[in-house]
């Protein structure tokens, strides 16, 4: 999370969360297989694909100390050309909570570079999308945690 | 709906059009509000004024992205784009008045309060890119009109502060109409539905929502239609000489490292 951002995403000034629901509009969601439920964490995924949702979870959110699958940033991960003697690419659809983001190639090199590491995977690369909007709705249960554990009341 | 594959040229050319004069308000009006911090009244307004430019550049960047994907690169959308082919208003690149606080102020209340219809505008775009991140630059703005309307709340409960708000909505007035001049491909923006409304709907309704609020503040507002149209519009790549020097000051680095692809410069391979 970066600058004035974090207001309008629902942290008030004094560190705590707003409870208001932030609607996700879902059925805008086009991009990706399908109509993923969002957050998705990877929960259920298989091979090459849950290795690398392991991987980004080793990642953290550059400015808090939680792992950008359980901040929602994630919103899918597919894996093509597995097939016997296939060429294996990795697309990351991915969000960032604020526009102005001044990490955004930071973190968007450094997801790529990690997904693109994964044994088994040749190349990736990162699809950024805007909708659904980022909201706090999207932080898992463990991330929640996590910012509780950093001092932000959720 | 349309995404980029299925656009005919005409419709491109549209598009195109559109993005560009997002963006270009955007980033303009940002590196004009950056020259605020510091000297901003209050620590807080300082830190509003950074704030709100940030979150334009932020725009502007989501507005150029889909410019990048239709094949510009940085350096030909921004770094190396002659001065006269920007299609930003020219409300976006007037020098303030300067150490007028009420100019930075009226600016931002006439300005975001356009920006907030046009963006309403776009939240049924027939075109997928703009349609799927309209939703999150309007979630980022209302805080702006808020900072400008308390602050014209208070500049104008005292004399000296109303006609410091005075002055500065006389200037900028005529070039805050520049916003809905229309560009030589509206027709089209409209007809294929890239837009929902036209710019004649949103002057209007512009026109409906700044007038009286500033009259309620004790502000005389020009007659619109008697307004005398500035020389340069902007969006027609005719600008004032204050954009000249904006443009130079802004790409002097640019030019100056020699870059050729700045983003390298990082370390990356």
């Amino acid at each position: 999370m970066s600058g004035r951002s974090d207001l309008d995403d629902g942290v008030r000034e004094d560190g705590t969360f707003s409870e208001e629901p932030t609607p996700c509009a879902y059925t805008e969601y086009r991009e990706g297989e399908g109509h993923t439920e969002l957050p998705n964490t990877g929960e259920g995924s298989e091979g090459i694909e849950a290795r690398v949702w392991e991987t980004l979870y080793g990642i953290e959110d550059p400015e808090m100390p939680v792992s950008i699958v359980d901040l929602g940033l994630i919103y899918d991960v597919a894996v093509e050309g597995t097939e016997e003697g296939g060429e294996t690419h990795a697309t990351v659809t991915m969000t960032l909570t604020y526009t102005g983001c001044p990490a955004r190639k930071m973190l968007t090199d450094e997801i790529r570079e990690a997904a693109a590491s994964v044994d088994g995977v040749d190349s990736a690369e990162i699809r950024l999308v805007w909708s659904p909007e980022w909201s706090i709705d999207l932080v898992t249960e463990r991330g929640r945690e996590s910012l509780r554990e950093f001092g932000l009341s959720v | 709906m349309i995404d980029r594959e299925e656009l005919s040229e005409r419709e491109r050319e549209a598009v195109e059009e559109l993005l560009f004069r997002l963006a270009d308000d955007e980033f303009v009006i940002a590196e004009r509000y950056t020259e605020w911090q510091i000297y901003a009244p209050t620590i807080e307004s300082d830190l509003a004024l950074a704030n709100i430019a940030q979150d334009e550049f932020g725009h502007a960047r989501l507005w150029y992205d889909p410019l990048a994907d239709l094949g510009y690169s940085e350096a030909e959308y921004l770094w190396e784009r002659p001065p006269g082919e920007f299609r930003h208003a020219t409300i976006c690149e007037l020098a303030f008045e300067e150490g007028d606080w009420a100019d930075a102020i009226v600016r931002s209340y006439l300005y975001d309060t356009a920006e907030r219809l046009r963006l309403e505008a776009l939240v049924d775009s027939s075109y997928v890119p703009i349609r799927d991140r309209v939703g999150k630059v309007i979630a980022e703005e209302s805080y702006h009109r808020e900072h400008a309307s308390n602050w014209l709340d208070r500049l104008a409960s005292e004399p000296a502060g109303r006609a410091r708000v005075q002055n500065a909505t006389e200037r900028l007035f005529p070039h805050a109409l520049t916003l809905f001049e229309p560009g030589e491909h509206e027709a089209e923006i409209v007809e294929s539905g890239f837009r929902t409304d036209s710019l004649d709907d949103l002057r209007t309704e512009w026109l409906e929502t700044v007038v009286p609020y500033l009259e309620s503040i004790g502000i005389d507002v020009p007659e619109p239609e008697s307004v005398e149209r500035p020389d340069a519009t902007g969006r027609d790549g005719t600008h004032t000489s204050d954009w000249d020097d904006l443009h130079e000051s802004f790409t002097a680095t640019y030019h100056e490292l020699g870059f050729a692809e700045p983003t390298r410069l990082r370390g990356e391979p």
